[in-house]
């Protein structure tokens, strides 16, 4: 039962294709869920635009640098934010601690060495995909969230 | 990673080299820290990863900057290894092919230059990734769709440049690329097509010229870096329709193909047809042990029992249809017909009308997503795949043919079987995907002897791949072998011409310049 309840918030994503547009219509394969059923797949997140400006100069806009450069893996629905959903359920928490901007308990310096050392299914991020300047936006403001 | 200078560069040289290349770019835009050679490293390299190490990357902001760069990098004698945004995952990243090669990172240049919702098409710089030109294409209300591939993140020039697919009617990539810029090895710059008239206004609408046109010369190619193209788009369509059916038996591949391709070819289906086999659709379950604890292959037995239990077919086949109400169910009806004719069960169908919500999972329907990366988490760790990627005849014969023979090849090897075939017209595309953690060498040793095993009996049945990983593109090169590689000669001969120096992606898909000729055998997997 423990397996299942971890397997529900992927299950919309084994339906890949059978999305909010078309499931109506088809026999829904949620049948085979308990009630409740897994959570419906959320429309595209659209990202914020990349913060005008000097990528290499202190005081960029953290939210909008994550939203743009983190947010094709970690916006709602993202892949990042599915695998992290799982692997946060595992450790007993809430699935929507897998959203990165939830989280409490990250401080910057881990942030950052995920985000340059990559981890698991995450690769290593180079400094043109985020600046040292972007990246201690982002590892500040995602390592205050309280 | 440590630094790895080019054949015959001495360390000194190569610092004045990036002293030099930070005369153009700023210091900040050369990178070439350990750190930085790690970052650009294949994530996914089936082994270590210092078998394919950057000595460097530069990341220039324009056009100029880009001419002055190759240069300075013949001046110098450092070749370069240019990347769009360097996500190729499973072919190798932002790696080079040739060691000590400095990574022409092109991820800055990433402005929608044009966008014209009345003749579908746009401008792009090879930085744009399949997410920057989604959102573009939203915000401007544009009435386009896109073709994506499984990973959308990306970049738009970079995968049709690399000749990657999508499943929409706009799938072929290399195909809607319409008037390119790109700077020569020589760091002169010269537009294809139309665009070779100053001013032309028809440069991302014929696909043409006057005399020979050199588009497709940039693709998969190490003659040129390419730093705008036109790309086709598609026009919104009204309503789209999808049919989905489970097919049951793995050998019933043969008549689905049979029915699917004279549809393709008649023009009533227009999309790339993809078809993948049930392991697809279990990937994003769970993990492998959750369905299999055993490292061996996965038994016929339980694969078996795993269809029943997960309600799959063998395979899955969803075609989708894209325009007006009417001519959709018209299509529908004809393409029901001729199913009906194979199979009882009819399909699941689901309409999309303009204004209805988009599955953004679903690539059909050209929303980029990354969610297919998901699949690394399958075999748990540090989870990577390749691609085994052969064309083939679109008919039942050689499907069954190429099917038959990797899957011999594979149960060999003792790995699961995971394949798809995509219909996109008189060919099929076969992805046989293998998985593996990267933290397992014994694994990985035996999916290199695999991957060699099918590239040999697949090249001796009549097939070639069309695109492979960097440890591989000399020995796929190698099975292009008409008149004594007459192909490679060919490449070789044009690259020598334009690139006396070699500088420009030596070793790229198995074309070497005589400069450097002797690298080729290293770097093979």
């Amino acid at each position: 039962m423990k397996r299942l309840a971890l397997i529900l918030p992927l299950l919309a994503l084994a339906a890949c294709n059978r999305g909010p547009a078309d499931a109506p219509k088809e026999p829904p394969k949620q049948a085979e869920v308990p009630k409740g059923g897994p959570p419906p797949i959320p429309p595209y997140q659209m990202r914020a635009a990349q913060p005008e400006g000097n990528r290499l100069a202190s005081g960029r806009d953290a939210k909008a640098v994550f939203e743009h450069q983190c947010g094709a893996c970690h916006l709602p629905g993202g892949m990042g934010t599915n695998l992290l959903t799982k692997q946060r359920m595992l450790a007993g928490e809430p699935p929507e601690m897998g959203l990165l901007t939830n989280r409490t308990d990250l401080t910057p310096d881990y942030v950052k060495t995920v985000v340059r050392q990559g981890k698991n299914a995450m690769p290593p991020q180079t400094k043109v995909d985020i600046t040292d300047a972007e990246l201690d936006a982002v590892a500040q403001w995602l390592g205050k969230k309280k | 990673m440590q630094l790895i200078t080019p054949p015959r560069i001495s360390p000194q040289q190569f610092d004045a080299a990036l002293t030099a290349f930070a005369g153009v770019v700023g210091t900040d835009w050369v990178l070439s820290t350990d750190a930085d050679r790690s970052a650009y490293a294949d994530a996914y390299a089936p082994g270590p990863q210092e078998q394919w190490p950057a000595g460097a990357a530069i990341a220039p902001a324009n056009v100029a900057e880009v001419q002055a760069i190759v240069r300075l990098a013949n001046e110098h004698k450092t070749p370069l290894w240019p990347v769009a945004r360097g996500k190729n995952l499973g072919y190798g990243t932002a790696a080079p092919r040739m060691a000590g090669s400095i990574v022409l990172d092109l991820g800055r240049m990433n402005k929608v230059i044009e966008l014209d919702p009345k003749l579908a098409y746009g401008v792009v710089e090879p930085g744009v990734s399949f997410f920057d030109l989604y959102e573009h294409i939203q915000r401007e209300k544009a009435p386009l769709w896109m073709s994506v591939p499984g990973n959308a993140w990306g970049s738009v020039l970079g995968n049709a440049l690399d000749h990657g697919m999508g499943y929409t009617p706009f799938g072929q990539h290399a195909k809607n690329l319409c008037g390119i810029e790109a700077v020569l090895p020589s760091g002169d710059l010269v537009r294809t097509g139309m665009g070779a008239m100053e001013g032309n206004h028809s440069w991302h609408l014929f696909p043409l010229s006057f005399g020979p046109d050199w588009t497709q010369m940039f693709t998969q190619s190490n003659l040129g870096v390419v730093t705008k193209a036109g790309v086709w788009l598609q026009p919104a369509p009204e309503t789209s329709l999808v049919l989905t059916w489970d097919i049951p038996n793995e050998e019933d591949i043969g008549w689905v193909i049979d029915t699917v391709t004279p549809l393709k070819l008649a023009g009533v289906i227009d999309q790339n047809v993809f078809i993948p086999s049930w392991l697809g659709k279990i990937v994003l379950k769970g993990q492998r042990k959750d369905f299999w604890d055993k490292e061996s292959a996965i038994p016929e037995w339980r694969v078996q029992e795993l269809l029943k239990e997960h309600k799959l077919g063998y395979w899955q086949v969803q075609i989708r249809l894209y325009g007006d109400e009417a001519v959709n169910k018209a299509k529908a009806n004809v393409i029901k017909s001729a199913f009906k004719r194979k199979l009882d069960a009819p399909p699941h169908e689901g309409w999309w009308r303009t204004g209805d919500p988009v599955n953004q999972y679903d690539p059909t329907m050209g929303v980029p997503s990354a969610v297919a990366l998901q699949m690394g988490d399958w075999v748990g760790g540090r989870g990577a795949h390749m691609g085994f990627s052969p064309v083939v005849p679109a008919t039942s014969e050689h499907v069954l043919g190429q099917l038959k023979r990797s899957r011999q090849v594979i149960a060999d090897h003792d790995v699961d079987f995971y394949a798809s075939f995509t219909v996109g017209g008189r060919f099929a595309t076969n992805i046989n995907m293998l998985m593996f953690d990267r933290d397992k060498p014994a694994q990985i040793d035996n999916m290199k002897k695999l991957f060699n095993a099918l590239i040999d009996s697949t090249a001796k049945a009549g097939y070639g791949e069309y695109r492979t990983h960097l440890g591989w593109m000399d020995a796929v090169n190698d099975t292009y072998n008409f008149n004594n590689q007459a192909q490679r000669r060919l490449n070789e001969a044009v690259k020598n011409a334009l690139d006396p120096n070699g500088i420009l992606a030596p070793g790229k898909q198995g074309v070497w310049p005589s400069a450097y000729r002797d690298s080729a055998k290293e770097g093979r997997a």
